[in-house]
């Protein structure tokens, strides 16, 4: 029995640190928000949808990355149009915004952050390209912009039109 | 004391509440091309005997649904971003039914209402900024594909804001109403984004306006902008060239034309503020001129004539 708990015991031990690995490579992959956003149709009123490509050593992290950084693409790089879809700029209104709120989106794009609240997955098959020793998994989302709008808005990270008048 | 600090404290919220620059109001209109290519055109004589080809917007707003459809669809989403804006068909509405009060008015004695030529002329559906819809539907075959533009612009500098355009996929099944609809809600973030820096660019270098200096004929006063005035006998024409380079923000506006009549300055940029941080549009700012041509030593009689919030007429020589 005592054998029994101990190699139980040994056998927890030595896997905590392997999740903890693929998870720290995970946020490592996130934190370089290293992905390619394209538009993947005009949206319905108040959404983006967007096919995004992430990267990663595993294909079901990388696919679950995707959420996180389609609502990075929307804020920062906003993506190009073409074949009847329409091209969309940032939201955020100037270069520096995610330097000058650092801490604001470190908290918000980490794994309990808010970034959740305006992405969805639409039930599209996602695409897997191995691309040397890693993958390359492609997502269609929805993206909640003008909620994600009003919440960068009031939490002073971008302008609104009518702020200052 | 602690009724003071009561006051202190009234004082400064009154203060930060008129502090609020000035929102400039939005219109959308359809363009003239479009009003043109559906036949929602109408005479009207031109003061030479001739007459001239305007955009009948009562006639395309009572028959074109597409029209009302897209108006109200690019209301609604800019009023969601905080925006409201102007109502086309119900300015026009207003329009007609102060000028059927304007009539029917009179005082106990008799007298209408006094009403000058230029105050008929002025009562017209604007807005400071003009929203203008362009769309067109191209068919092959059985395929219709829509273009479409969008493109603001200043009323009073008559500048471009800047817009959005584009065609939209071949389609099928769509009708115009979808069509158009889609095009709006795919569109108007682009151009909301450069409404966006253009309000930026005026919060950074001042409100962009633009003034007229004009001369009544034979005036009391007999003077031109070519008079000696003031002690240094400089020209009146550059005493106000003086005068703009001091007020406006960092010396901006430039000189379109002048003569002994008539001086036009563009690109004029005025603070948004006064000095004890009340809004400033340009009627204050032509005030501050008048205020100073008045006075010691020129003591010149002027009036100021509002063209809204982007254009100002000040008469030299009488009130």
């Amino acid at each position: 029995m005592k054998r029994n708990i101990l190699l139980f015991t040994l056998a927890l031990v030595l896997a905590i640190p392997a999740f903890a690995g693929a998870k720290k490579k995970a946020e490592k992959d996130t934190e370089h928000f290293r992905y390619e956003i394209e538009c993947a149709g005009n949206g319905t009123q108040g959404t983006y949808l967007v096919k995004v490509w992430s990267y990663s050593r595993r294909a079901n992290i990388a696919a679950e990355q995707c959420k996180k950084n389609a609502v990075h693409g929307v804020i920062f790089k906003g993506y190009t149009g073409g074949n009847g879809c329409v091209a969309q700029r940032p939201l955020a209104n100037h270069a520096g915004v995610e330097m000058e709120y650092e801490e604001y989106f470190r908290q918000f794009f980490s794994d309990s952050g808010e970034y959740y609240k305006y992405v969805s997955l639409t039930g599209a098959a996602q695409e897997v390209v191995k691309v040397g020793k890693e993958y390359k998994v492609g997502v269609i989302v929805s993206v909640q912009k003008d909620e994600l709008r009003k919440a960068l808005e009031q939490a002073g990270v971008i302008r609104g039109l009518g702020s200052g008048f | 004391m602690k009724k003071f600090l009561f006051i202190a404290a009234l004082l400064m919220m009154s203060v930060a509440a008129f502090s609020q620059a000035k929102k400039p109001t939005l219109m959308v209109m359809p363009s003239d091309a479009w009003c043109y290519q559906n036949g929602y055109m109408k005479s009207i004589p031109d003061g030479t005997g001739s007459e001239k080809q305007i955009p009948d917007y009562e006639e395309a707003l009572r028959t074109s649904m597409d029209l009302k459809l897209a108006i109200a669809k690019i209301n609604d989403l800019m009023a969601e971003r905080g925006f409201p804006l102007k109502d086309l068909e119900q300015q026009l509405k207003l329009i007609q039914q102060q000028t059927a009060e304007q009539n029917l008015v009179t005082s106990k004695s008799g007298n209408e209402m006094a009403e000058s030529p230029i105050d008929n002329l002025l009562r017209v559906a604007k807005a400071d900024i003009i929203i203008e819809l362009t769309w067109d539907v191209k068919e092959q075959g059985p395929k219709r594909t829509l273009s479409y533009i969008l493109e603001g612009k200043d009323s009073y500098t008559g500048k471009s804001i800047g817009g959005s355009n584009g065609t939209s996929s071949p389609s099928f099944s769509a009708d115009l109403t979808v069509l158009l609809e889609e095009a709006v809600v795919a569109h108007i973030d682009n151009f909301n984004s450069r409404l966006q820096a253009y309000f930026d660019d005026l919060f950074a270098n001042g409100r962009e306006v633009s003034l007229e200096i004009r001369i009544f004929a034979d005036n009391a006063a007999g003077i031109d902008l070519e008079s000696e005035v003031g002690t240094d006998a400089e020209e009146l024409g550059e005493v106000i060239d003086g005068w703009m380079a001091t007020n406006t923000v960092e010396g901006r506006f430039s000189k379109l034309g002048s003569s002994e009549n008539y001086a036009a300055y563009e690109q004029v940029r005025i603070p948004l503020y006064k000095s004890n941080g009340v809004a400033m549009d340009t009627e204050a700012f032509a005030r501050q001129l008048r205020n100073f041509l008045r006075k010691e030593p020129y003591n010149i009689p002027c009036k100021v004539l509002n063209r809204g919030l982007g254009k100002c007429i000040i008469v030299l020589g009488e009130k």
